[in-house]
């Protein structure tokens, strides 16, 4: 009970539920673009930094290996999951359930970030090999998606098939988090120790700022969704919660410290809202972006940033 | 006085990460100048929309080109089939041009 409590209490959360606030109460509070991409790029690089460099002093241990293919697992399979309620349950066509079960396999590197500074406050941090773990978990729902929106139909990709790639493989959280990972991995802590007060004391402040943003963003999207109906948003809360379980049941279950399960679950539970939604615009236009993004990022991402991270770092917890 | 000629004016309102389709069906009908412009928000027949700067995935660009009659009728035959799974929207109008050589 104690972490939901301090959880809640984080200015970092706070931050991001004044965000909400103030786009539900129709202020013109508003980030700048250009402060907020900033903001986004100096967390992805600070996060992979400290992962490599955390990497480099641990060395690859198998909890690496195995945390790596529980990830994988997770991201391949969750969209099948996904996709047999948001056809039944949720009443999705087949390319639009096919696009969103892509999304809930896939993850947020926000919701990533959050946890690993609230973990990290309660004396839990995750290991630093868990941000490779995240970047391993980016793509491989992508491919389960489409597979499942084109079940049995001849595949037409528009001829976007080398930009589709292009998105999945080298989009930009990829290849800052994964390059910021291996800089820290070879520079080690000796060589992380120059640079280490840019990255690691106005890290908290920049992440509150960044989730005062975010708040905005999602309630924005949350009272401008369309799309949305009762069923599809309960299965966005819905899903968080089983995939989030089974994230952090299946990290303690192959031996991974409780803040690293925590962590797992958190990536599980995470729904994607920057790299699956322009690939799969790529990859299947005539599915309707308003319903997964509103999915993802008005109604899971808000849950997982309020509710999700304490409650599969209380369930790490309570198994580990 | 210079002396110009009628040719036609193709702006396609499109997704950017869709830009690619209407490029690649221009270059295949032989055009192969265009510009895409950015455009901030707008209503259409599903409400508002506005560029989501988080994932880009509904942004959208307006593909704009000049050409000959030929090549814009050949143009729209080709993404014709695409402008409802695509939400492309197409508009072809007349403009004069110098230079007419050049569309």
């Amino acid at each position: 009970m104690d972490i939901v409590i301090s959880t809640l209490t984080s200015p970092v959360i706070l931050f991001f539920i004044l965000g909400m606030l103030a786009a539900f109460a129709r202020s013109d509070l508003a980030i700048p673009e250009a402060i907020a991409k900033g903001l986004s790029l100096y967390l992805m690089a600070a996060i992979g930094l400290k992962g490599g460099v955390a990497v480099s002093e641990s060395g690859f241990t198998p909890e690496l290996a195995l945390a790596a293919a529980a990830g994988l697992a997770l991201s391949f399979v969750i969209p099948y999951f996904a996709y047999v309620l948001l056809t039944g349950f949720g009443k999705l066509d087949r390319v639009n359930a096919g696009a969103v079960s892509a999304h809930y396999g896939s993850v947020s590197v926000v919701t990533f970030v959050t946890a690993s500074e609230i973990f990290t406050g309660q004396s839990m941090g995750p290991a630093g090999y868990m941000v490779a773990v995240l970047a391993l978990m980016e793509t491989p729902a992508i491919i389960s998606g489409l597979m499942l929106a084109r079940c049995g139909e001849k595949r037409d990709d528009n001829g976007n098939g080398g930009g589709l790639m292009h998105e999945v493989l080298l989009n930009a959280s990829v290849v800052l988090l994964m390059g910021s990972f291996f800089i820290g991995l070879i520079a080690g802590p000796t060589g992380f120790e120059p640079i280490a007060p840019l990255f690691l004391v106005p890290f908290t402040g920049v992440l509150c700022f960044f989730l005062l943003d975010m708040g905005l963003v999602a309630a924005r999207r949350l009272v401008e969704a369309k799309a949305m109906t009762f069923r599809l948003t309960t299965l966005g809360i819905l899903f968080p919660i089983v995939n989030g379980t089974i994230g952090t049941v299946l990290g303690t279950m192959i031996g991974l410290d409780v803040g690293s399960a925590a962590a797992l679950g958190v990536l599980a539970a995470s729904a994607s809202y920057i790299a699956v939604p322009a690939a799969m615009r790529m990859a299947l236009p005539e599915a309707d972006p308003g319903l997964y993004l509103s999915m993802s990022l008005g109604v899971t991402f808000p849950f997982n940033i309020i509710f999700g991270i304490p409650l599969f770092a209380a369930l790490a917890q309570a198994i580990g | 006085m210079v002396e110009t000629v009628t040719r036609k004016r193709i702006e396609i309102l499109v997704d950017k990460p869709l830009a690619g389709v209407p490029i690649r069906a221009a270059a295949d009908v032989g055009i192969a100048g265009y510009s895409l412009v950015p455009v901030q928000s707008g209503s259409g027949r599903h409400g508002n929309w506005r560029n989501d700067r988080i994932s880009g995935a509904e942004n959208k660009v307006l593909f704009l080109t000049i050409a000959s009659e030929d090549k814009a009728d050949a143009l729209v035959d080709a993404l014709a089939p695409k402008l409802d799974s695509h939400s492309l929207l197409l508009t072809v109008s007349d403009v004069q041009v110098v230079r007419g050589e050049r569309f």
